[in-house]
């Protein structure tokens, strides 16, 4: 199993967790914002439970506060790469 | 400290229903003013072996044709009729929301129980998996506010929120809560109130009261005001309303429906039935002296229609006692008795049934009753025509809340 969140599945998580609809390539802009998806920090406290709960590792406080789609994908793949 | 202005009168201009005989304020009045009973068994899944067994049921909402996805992950369906609802109403109003001032627009909800659905769901995966395998949005989908605070969101309406937590009764005292915030200088307030009391866990809360019709038989499990009353048949769904300033109403070309003339509430004990005649009498002549309205100009009396014998005979005393001789005449009526009672939301419909009504001149009946106690017209069998210039909705809660609304028509 591929121990790396890609851009592409974390766009299925905001669809199921937070219901609302990304492109993957948008999610990988540089200048991407959550905010601009409207994604919220409880929209991805929920997808930092479900990403824990599916690899047992525990994510870092504070990921879900993240702006940007690369600085969640940074807390997240320390977290679940780690010692792996 | 904010400044109170009795001089701004209140008055509909947008009515949204979601109701088990129809969604949208023309399908439920042509319904309710057919007589038509909707009430029928409950359908939802892990009901079926509940005691409970006829409801009125919301049949035909698909809430993912209606509410964006990022709103329905985190919401209950009780929610979900509440945006429901609000939209109707503001499309109704042909209230522009973009163009309001984003401070000038409040919301009101009334809540009876919250989103029981949701948060059943949450529980279960908390005791058969885990605390992480709950969500966040369990901590605010089950919660009273919720749809109030979703609304407000949802509609970028900045202006002041609240939720109101008092019973059934409490539909109405969110109107007159709405009328307040009006007063303090609110151009507009989103109003009312949608339950959703029909899941597992919420219908094994409702199996302790003893108000609670068990029966069977569709047509004879709501019966207030006849010989045969076994109880009462709950229901979801509820109706908001657009209110807003007269004035600006006016302003901005609003069609007005109604006047939100008078109100008052009191509490009189948990099914204490018999005392609450005392209790719905003080408020029916609250609201009357607030409407500056004489007992003898109410055209139509929306009965709380609780359908116990006791609770029954004790609204029909508490109509005696403020209405005097006047009792007697006035054409009273309990659509809900089609419907059910949907807890905060059946008040809420009883106002928008009220307010077509009286523009369309005539009383709808009530479903199902035949027979007639405690001396009370009741308009059963066939809807009746009538001058509607004023009416008077009644409502009371399981726990002793009681409230009456007096609402006025518009001046052509």
């Amino acid at each position: 199993m591929n121990q790396h969140l890609t851009h592409s599945e974390l766009a299925g998580l905001i669809k199921t967790r937070a219901g609302i609809t990304v492109a993957p390539e948008a999610l990988q802009s540089p200048t991407a914002t959550f905010e601009e998806f409207g994604v919220d920090s409880l929209g991805l406290l929920g997808i930092v439970g479900e990403l824990e709960n599916r690899y047992g590792r525990k994510i870092a406080a504070g990921a879900e506060m993240s702006k940007s789609p690369d600085e969640f994908l940074d807390a997240v793949n320390a977290a679940i790469t780690a010692g792996a | 400290m904010t400044v109170t202005r009795p001089d701004r009168r209140a008055v509909v201009t947008g009515i949204g229903v979601v109701a088990p005989n129809g969604i949208g304020a023309d399908d439920f009045w042509k319904a309710t003013r057919e007589g038509s009973s909707v009430l029928g068994p409950v359908t939802r899944e892990g009901c079926a072996h509940l005691p409970l067994r006829i409801a009125g049921e919301v049949r035909g909402f698909d809430a993912e044709e209606t509410i964006e996805g990022r709103y329905l992950v985190q919401t209950d369906r009780f929610t979900h009729y509440a945006m429901a609802a609000a939209d109707l109403a503001l499309a109704d109003a042909r209230f522009d929301a973009d163009a309001a001032a984003p401070y000038g627009v409040g919301v009101v909800t009334a809540a009876g129980s919250g989103g029981g659905e949701f948060g059943q769901r949450e529980l279960q995966q908390l005791w058969s998996q885990g605390p992480h395998f709950v969500g966040p949005y369990q901590s605010i989908a089950w919660f009273y506010a919720a749809s109030t605070g979703q609304i407000s969101i949802r509609g970028g309406f900045k202006g002041p929120c609240a939720v109101v937590a008092s019973d059934e009764a409490g539909g109405l005292d969110a109107l007159a809560h709405a009328v307040r915030t009006i007063r303090r200088g609110t151009d507009t307030v989103v109003v009312g109130a949608a339950e959703a009391p029909l899941a597992p866990y919420s219908m094994v809360c409702q199996l302790g009261y003893g108000e609670l019709s068990l029966s069977e038989d569709p047509d004879r499990a709501y019966l207030p005001f006849s010989a045969d009353a076994c109880g009462f048949v709950p229901a979801e769904g509820g109706a908001m309303f657009v209110l807003e300033d007269e004035t600006s109403a006016r302003r901005r070309g609003a069609r007005i429906r109604a006047e939100l003339a008078g109100h008052a509430a009191t509490f009189t004990g948990a099914s204490r039935w018999a005392e609450s005649r005392h209790g719905l009498a003080r408020a029916i002549r609250g609201a009357l002296e607030e409407a500056r309205c004489a007992p003898d100009e109410i055209d139509v009396v929306f009965a709380d229609a609780l359908g116990v014998p006791e609770a029954d005979r004790a609204e029909a005393l508490a109509i005696a006692d403020a209405l005097g001789g006047h009792a007697a005449r006035v054409p009273v009526t309990a659509p809900k008795a089609g419907t059910g009672r949907s807890y905060c939301g059946a008040p809420l419909l009883d106002t928008a049934a009220a307010v077509l009504a009286m523009e369309q001149g005539l009383v709808p009946p009530t479903p199902n009753v035949t027979d007639v106690q405690y001396g009370l017209d009741l308009v059963t069998g066939f809807a009746r025509t009538a001058e509607l210039r004023t009416a008077l909705v009644l409502s009371r809660g399981l726990m002793g809340s009681n409230a009456a609304l007096v609402l006025r028509r518009a001046e052509s």
